[in-house]
């Protein structure tokens, strides 16, 4: 089977499909409680919702047996009406009940969670196959999808979605600085009542897929690749459901893949959660490693990369101190590795700071500049660290070291503008004049 | 023949005692599979109700709900270890305490990991921690027995299938518990009321943290084959608040925990004999316990706001009768 | 023993920020300093730097002339309030009497002297009889006195408290000093670190201005002065404190 069929064949296309678009709104509300660093509360609901999904299968299997296609209503309401009570006990416990959010949380996740499973063996003695169709809602299984899934999810996702760009304003300002929202006229109540129930919603819409165990998962992974790559609201948004789609996507297809490779004659499953939030897991690892702000391999980058600057311009000073020093004496100086040495000296001449006449190094007049400009920087702040906060000693000298190479040129105007324009050191050295631009 | 065959739930408490009784004599015989379950969860709830106290007053009880997550994938390291290296079973005591150290130690590292090099926010930390850790548990046990429905068993348990062995392990983490609690009172009290001051006095409260840690963990391991991982955590925080509306004395609440956390096992296993005898009804015994603890701490609840509203009352009548 | 409290270019981190940088200075024993500076200027965790409870990241901070760990009996620490979980279920002389765990070790019991010393401490405190009392139902002066009456019980040579008037009454404010004062004149040392500028030159004989670098420390007649005040509250900070964030920032990777 290739990609494609995924798509479209019509056995596999209801489980790929439906997947992909569960993942969408449950990955949308990770985005608010991330922001609300409520994220364990998306835990404790959708195990919370594991009782009403019991009863809502063994209602259905009561009075509807005859259709089986139409069961995933039933869990949808059933799941809702007991993660909301899972919802409105925690509030309860908080606020009458004086116990802290955590106890709370993880106290109703597990009563409710038990009594769901009293529920489930009481179905597997009654009725097995349904049974069986409430194990499969504890980890995932999306494989008897139909089409008729696909539409219903599409327009239930479709909702969230268009629900949180409706209220996105409101909704910023609120995730952002909660008591201002208020003070400034935003219904903050009523909003955080919708958002609690389109919580519900999302989360409830994603257990068929990732199953009520995991899917803390798919609210928390898709949430932290999507922060790493931006800092804009409407983004995160948006990224998080592209990675929940991807997700839920390429779990789902990895379940069938690794079902029909694991246990061909059995026509076994495997379960699609784990598999979902694995891809999920994958996705998030890669964003905060390799984002390009903010992943950690990029920070390395930048680490190194500005290290290696600090040698250069080092190097450059030694060089406006002393014209021509040759490369035993320069080497002294510095104490880094040989081959980074060697790269700075190659790099500064291929820039065109410095240039090599017999056997010496010096600056050329761009060098000079440049060397002046970190001279320039390094006297300033000893100015300022001697003059407006007073210190004294080696620590003025050695902070400055440091600091010629971290201040911006916004920085230069300020120091030069509070200082008055100075044109001497605490040292009495002269501090080396802007040039004029022409 | 299991002597409980048949019983209700009134008669299940009268075979109990004429079978403690006995035993008592010197009468022994053979532990009835109901005395197994009520043996295992009473061991649950001793282990439960002396730990779970200090990972609420920490509000560490979601951490430990990361914790049981992570303890599949512990389970499954050590056997793949212990396997290899000498044989052990899955089950056997070793592997359990060498699967909760490692659950323990991942558990912890990766999550304060996140925190300090990637910078994430501590609430998200633990959820991805725990979820992609546990997804990892489930393919690897499903990949390594070629069995689906493991999963659900290491999530619920199956207090209906336990046998000597696991009464044992039971027995022996329930000590153990009891034992390090017991040694380290004082220590685990201050380092949970004031982390800070306790470093200043010497009392190392990462050592003690950590230690706390190891033994949520071998109670969740321990309660893995009765209960799974997730219903675990009713026992760890469910008597903890319900005794907490009765009490405001640390050691009493140590001792009342434990206490009603063998209640409700009684009491559930009996429920669950009864609803088997008379309705012939096979439900799920630690689901049933479970229940009951929440029941617990709704009557509790309701007794503790009877009581105050009461006093209230009474003190109003009685400063009325002052005036006149 | 020379100096109480010391510190040699001591620079503390938290995260990427600065948050005491190059604090150098000496106070001597017997004295009342009082640790003043702004919000955010480290005067927190100058103190918890120098009980270890922090590791600087560079330079060193010792306490009696000694690293801390030396010391650890002869010292007494008092947290700010608001990091304790008061619903914690505990009696007031419960938490008194863990001004003994100290000498307990492992494995020590409470003994019957331990318990005197408890309530005569709870008494001189002026908590007699609260002493069965659950702390949550202790006011915030009340929980106040309660964290000296411990400290009390550890008989240190030196004490050291985090803003111990925040949100106190001043009647447990003047106590409190009051029974500090005693202890001062026993030759015990006192570190207060303080937030109310007015009660500055009443309460304290020496003073050391913080803001994030050492203003100064000295005598109160020498250094409360206007001169040092504005230079610890006022705007020649921002720079710096900017200047600390970038380069903080650069060192971690994130510009």
């Amino acid at each position: 089977m290739s990609l494609f069929d995924f798509f479209t064949d019509p056995v596999l296309r209801g489980p790929t499909w439906g997947t992909l678009l569960m993942c969408i709104a449950s990955s949308l509300m990770g985005v608010v409680l991330f922001f609300k660093k409520r994220i364990l509360l998306g835990e404790s609901l959708s195990h919370a919702a594991y009782p009403g999904v019991v009863m809502g299968v063994s209602f259905f299997s009561f009075f509807f047996p005859a259709h089986e296609e139409w069961i995933f209503l039933a869990v949808l309401g059933g799941a809702f009406i007991s993660s909301l009570l899972g919802l409105k006990a925690i509030e309860w416990m908080e606020i009458k009940g004086k116990v802290h959010s955590d106890a709370a949380l993880c106290f109703v996740l597990a009563v409710f969670f038990g009594i769901g499973t009293v529920g489930a063996s009481a179905m597997q003695l009654v009725n097995p196959v349904w049974y069986s169709q409430i194990q499969m809602l504890l980890f995932g299984q999306a494989a008897t999808m139909s089409d008729s899934h696909i539409f219903l999810y599409a327009v239930l996702s479709a909702f969230v979605a268009c629900f949180i760009l409706l209220v996105f304003r409101p909704l910023q300002a609120v995730l952002f600085d909660r008591d201002f929202a208020k003070s400034s006229g935003i219904p903050v109540l009523v909003l955080e009542k919708i958002v609690f129930w389109l919580l519900l919603f999302s989360l409830i819409l994603g257990i068929r897929s990732v199953g009520v165990v995991l899917m803390a998962g798919m609210v928390v992974a898709p949430v932290i690749a999507a922060r790493q790559l931006t800092d804009r609201l409407h983004f995160v948004f948006f990224l998080a459901a592209c990675f929940g789609a991807l997700s839920g996507l390429l779990g789902n297809i990895l379940a069938v893949v690794g079902s029909s490779f694991l246990f061909p004659e059995e026509k076994l499953n495997l379960p699609t959660g784990p598999m979902i939030i694995l891809v999920g897991a994958s996705l998030a690892l890669l964003s905060l490693l390799f984002a390009p702000k903010r992943g950690l391999a990029f920070r390395l980058f930048r680490i190194i990369s500005f290290h290696f600057r600090c040698l250069k311009e080092n190097i450059l000073k030694a060089l406006w101190k002393k014209r021509g020093i040759s490369f035993s004496d320069l080497r002294k100086e510095h104490v880094v590795s040989s081959f980074f040495f060697r790269l700075a000296l190659l790099r500064l001449s291929q820039e065109g700071w410095i240039e090599k006449r017999d056997e010496m190094f010096v600056l050329t007049p761009d060098g000079v500049q440049k060397a002046a400009l970190v001279i320039r920087l390094h006297r300033l702040w000893e100015l300022y660290l001697a003059k407006s906060l007073g210190f004294e000693g080696e620590k003025i000298h050695n902070n400055a070291e440091e600091m010629e190479h971290i201040l911006t040129p916004d920085f230069e105007k300020r120091l030069t503008a509070f200082l008055l324009d100075p044109k001497e050191d605490p040292h009495n050295q002269p501090i080396p004049q802007k040039e004029r631009e022409l | 023949m299991n002597p409980y065959w048949g019983a209700g739930f009134f008669e299940f408490f009268i075979v109990l005692c004429s079978r403690v009784g006995a035993w008592v004599m010197g009468h022994t015989s053979s532990l009835a599979a109901d005395e197994i379950q009520i043996g295992v969860l009473s061991c649950v709830a001793i282990a439960c109700g002396l730990v779970g106290p200090f990972l609420v007053l920490k509000k560490m009880a979601m951490f430990a709900n990361s914790l049981s997550h992570t303890i599949l994938l512990g389970i499954v390291l050590a056997y793949l270890l212990t396997s290899s290296l000498w044989g052990g079973g899955m089950f056997d005591l070793s592997t359990l305490l060498i699967g909760a150290a490692l659950a323990a130690l991942i558990t912890a590292f990766l999550t304060e990991g996140f925190v300090r090099f990637f910078r994430l926010q501590e609430d998200a930390s633990v959820g991805f921690v725990f979820t992609t850790l546990f997804a990892l548990g489930i393919v690897l046990v499903t990949l390594y027995t070629k069995n689906a429905h493991l999963g659900v068993e290491a999530v619920m348990g199956n207090a209906d299938a336990l046998h000597i062995s696991d009464l044992r392990a039971a027995f022996w983490i329930a000590l153990l518990n009891f034992c390090t609690v017991g040694c380290f009172y004082r220590q685990f009290q201050i380092s949970s009321f004031d982390g800070n001051f306790a470093k200043t006095i010497g009392i190392s409260s990462g050592l003690f943290h950590f230690l706390l840690l190891f033994l949520s963990a071998t109670v969740c391991i321990g309660s893995f084959r009765s209960v799974g991982v997730l219903l675990v955590l009713a026992f760890l925080v469910g008597p903890y608040l319900t005794a907490r509306l009765f009490s405001d004395r640390l050691c009493i609440l140590l001792f009342l925990s434990p206490l009603l956390g063998i209640l409700a096992s009684l009491i559930g296993v009996a429920l669950s004999r009864h609803l088997l005898s008379v309705y012939d009804l096979p439900l799920s015994t630690g689901g049933i316990v479970v229940s009951i603890i929440g029941l617990f701490y709704v009557m509790a609840f309701f007794l503790s706001h009877l009581r105050y509203k009461l006093r209230f009352s009474l003190k109003k009548i009685f400063k009325l009768n002052n005036f006149t | 023993m020379n100096y109480a409290l010391q510190a040699k270019d001591l620079s503390v981190n938290y995260g990427e920020t600065s948050v005491l940088w190059d604090v150098t200075f000496q106070v001597p024993s017997g004295v009342i300093l009082g640790v003043l500076g702004p919000n955010g200027a480290g005067k927190s965790t100058l103190l918890k730097a120098a009980l270890g409870l922090i590791q600087p990241l560079s330079g060193k901070i010792l306490v009696l002339d000694r690293p801390f760990s030396e010391v650890q009996k002869k010292v007494a620490y008092v947290p700010q309030r608001e990091s304790i979980d008061w619903s914690f279920p505990i009696t007031a002389e419960e938490v008194v009497l863990m001004g003994r765990y100290n000498r307990l070790g492992l494995f020590g019991r409470i003994r019957q002297a331990d318990r005197e010393a408890a309530e005569s401490a709870l008494n001189l405190v002026g908590m007699g009889s609260f002493a069965k009392r659950q702390i949550s139902q202790l006011s915030g002066g009340q929980q106040q006195r309660l964290f000296l009456a411990r400290a009390l019980l550890q008989n240190p040579d030196i004490f050291l408290l985090d803003e111990p008037f925040a949100g106190v009454d001043l009647a447990t404010e003047k106590a409190i000093m009051a029974l500090l004062k005693k202890q001062k004149e026993e030759g015990k040392t006192i570190v207060i670190v303080h937030h109310d500028l007015p009660t500055v030159e009443e309460y304290f004989d020496w003073v050391l201005l913080l803001n994030t670098r050492l203003i100064d420390c000295g005598p109160v007649s020498k250094v409360f002065d206007r001169k040092n005040l504005t230079n610890a509250f006022g705007k020649e900070q921002v720079l710096f404190s900017e200047a600390a964030d970038l380069s903080a920032k650069k060192m971690s990777g994130l510009l």
